[in-house]
């Protein structure tokens, strides 16, 4: 997909570097990426050992434990590390999950028009109306808290945008010559959507995703911290946070170390998110 | 305009139609409700009693069709942990969310929408900026984290309100805070888009160009256009009103219908988790239905007959 320079519209003039604020942002994303990819390198002790004689440690007072220790004597720092690995692996998958259920749910109702069209939408609608951490608390009072179930429930989030955007796209994509030519050629909708279509709306899609995907991490740790995400002994940042409230008087790091990974992921992402909106797609809302 | 509403009111019904088969499938599906309610040991007898008593012994299509009528009929079920109707428990604890609910809105509206309009207003300022800074801040901080730290400060460390229960005004205000100042960061971040977006429009500059002061294009051209998106979300809050203190009630202990919906998840009290879900349905339909009323008054396009594109 090479756009020849004189076609792209004169638009306002754009910065060759991105701003301060925005590089400071995929340094942190950067970061959080590398931390879960290495997390079991970098972590200085297992996640679930514990240490009774060194309970409740605060931070910057003993080299072994940088972030202190909680109720049990367990590393915060390798807790906060194990963390951000589980929420981001949650929230990868469900961003991924949603945005494939979206995007194939947008391209049938591009495709068949009439009552699928009329189908998608009203779920649509259903979706964007219903608040979501209703829904899955519903869903997992009654299925239980197995991994697996947190994350697809998780990738229903947010489907109902990409299925708009996509829906959107496809069919003015079908009414531009080159959808209808390679049809005219014999390839099937599968290759004319997938293979042509796809490309063409890709970087709307990841703009979507970008915008979504710390609204995800933002539910999951609200689950979590209810008690009602991922469940001990495994642990996410949301949990963290959730337990460390019962230590709020005494031991405020144990919670105050997680949500700030949390709140400066999700400013991280969304500031990403709104940057690559306005290089890309400024026509997304 | 009455075809209008009646596409509208019929979607809202498909809605509805829709929580509730969500509501059967998921709660019925999911295990047996004898063997969760009753636990593991008990004697079969007892068990296939149980399921006769609640009609669990029947085909799962006439359960539903059951399930369908008495909702229909306004019969919620009974909790079954309490042996109560579970509508009562539920409507019992609506004033108390309604208590935090309905002045965390205001406390939105009254702070979120001047502050996005004078953002719009004055494009590129300090101020503008200071805004949207406060407005990412606010959507990155989940309320959880922002209670928390409203709890680590006053009252921890200051000893100024208390951090969890109800009873006082002082208990109400931590959570009115933490439910007001992100929703006001969200609103004030949506009005102002809504804004720039008007008054970019030609008609803005014609009102200026034909001599009207400013501040009267403000008040006559873009405000009332501005005024149409908003109405949206401040309608999606309005529907929030019930279900949007879920984890705040958790957080501060506070006695309403969103903490009783963890516990009774916690539980698996089959009845409450329905009761409370297809409230929450009701009231965001009632809601987006009197949004799409309040269109119809704002928008003279529909008003007059016209068909708004959907």
């Amino acid at each position: 997909m090479t756009v020849l320079p004189a076609s792209r519209p004169v638009a306002a003039p754009r910065r060759a570097t991105a701003p301060w604020f925005v590089r400071l942002a995929f340094g942190w994303v950067a970061l959080v990426l590398l931390v879960a990819l290495t997390a079991d390198l970098i972590a200085p002790h297992p996640y679930t050992a514990m240490s009774l004689a060194n309970r409740l440690v605060p931070p910057f007072q003993n080299l072994a434990h940088p972030l202190g220790t909680d109720e049990l004597g367990r590393d915060v720092l390798s807790r906060l590390v194990v963390s951000v690995r589980i929420s981001l692996l949650i929230a990868f998958g469900a961003t991924v999950i949603s945005a494939v259920i979206g995007t194939v749910l947008g391209f049938l109702a591009a495709h068949f028009r009439g009552w699928v069209e009329q189908a998608v939408l009203t779920l649509a609608d259903f979706q964007a109306a219903m608040p979501f951490l209703i829904l899955a608390l519903s869903v997992l009072a009654f299925f239980g808290n197995a991994l697996w179930l947190l994350v697809g429930l998780m990738g229903l989030y947010g489907w109902e945008r990409y299925a708009r955007v996509a829906r959107g796209l496809a069919i003015s994509a079908t009414a531009q010559g080159y959808a209808a030519a390679v049809a005219q050629l014999g390839a099937t909708p599968s290759r004319v959507y997938l293979r042509h279509i796809l490309p063409n709306i890709a970087s709307t899609l990841i703009v979507s995703m970008t915008l979504v995907f710390p609204e995800v991490i933002l539910v999951e740790s609200g689950l979590s911290f209810l008690g009602l995400g991922v469940q001990p002994p495994m642990t996410s940042l949301g949990n963290m946070v959730g337990y460390g409230r019962d230590y709020i008087t005494r031991a405020p790091w144990i919670m105050l170390s997680p949500a700030l990974v949390i709140v400066f992921t999700t400013l991280a992402v969304s500031v990403v998110g709104d940057w690559l909106r306005d290089r890309l797609d400024p026509t997304l809302g | 305009m009455l075809r209008y509403l009646a596409v509208r009111a019929f979607r809202a019904a498909v809605t509805i139609a829709l929580v509730v088969t969500f509501a059967f499938v998921v709660l019925r599906m999911s295990g047996d409700p004898a063997i969760l309610i009753m636990g593991p040991e008990v004697p079969p007898e007892a068990l296939a009693a149980f399921r006769r008593a609640w009609g669990l012994d029947q085909p799962i299509w006439v359960q539903y069709v059951r399930y369908f009528g008495a909702i229909l009929n306004g019969d919620l079920g009974m909790s079954m942990r309490d042996n109560r109707p579970a509508i009562e428990m539920v409507a019992e604890r609506i004033p108390a969310t309604l208590a935090l609910t309905v002045p965390a809105l205001v406390l939105k509206l009254a702070v979120g929408i001047p502050l996005g309009v004078w953002a719009a207003l004055h494009q590129g300022t300090g101020f503008d900026r200071a805004v949207m800074v406060a407005a990412v801040f606010g959507f990155a901080i989940p309320s959880f984290v922002l209670a928390l730290v409203l709890v680590l400060v006053f009252s921890v460390d200051l000893g100024w309100l208390p951090s969890g229960g109800q009873g006082t005004v002082a208990h109400m205000i931590l959570p009115v805070l933490t439910l007001g100042l992100g929703g006001a960061a969200a609103l004030a971040r949506f009005t102002r888009s809504a804004m720039l977006e008007v008054l970019g429009r030609p008609y803005i500059r014609t009102a200026s160009a034909k001599g009207l002061p400013w501040a009267a294009v403000v008040r006559g051209h873009a405000l009332p256009n501005a005024a149409i998106p908003t109405v949206t979300l401040v309608g999606f809050l309005v529907g929030s009103l019930i279900a949007g203190a879920v984890v705040v009630e958790s957080v501060f202990s506070w006695p309403g219908v969103g903490r009783m919906l963890v516990v009774a998840v916690a539980s698996r009290d089959l009845a409450i988790v329905q009761c409370i879900l297809l409230l929450v349905a009701a009231t965001m339909v009632t809601s987006n239905l009197v949004v799409d009323v309040l269109y119809g008054v704002l928008d003279p396009r529909l008003r007059h007959g016209a068909r708004a594109a959907a």
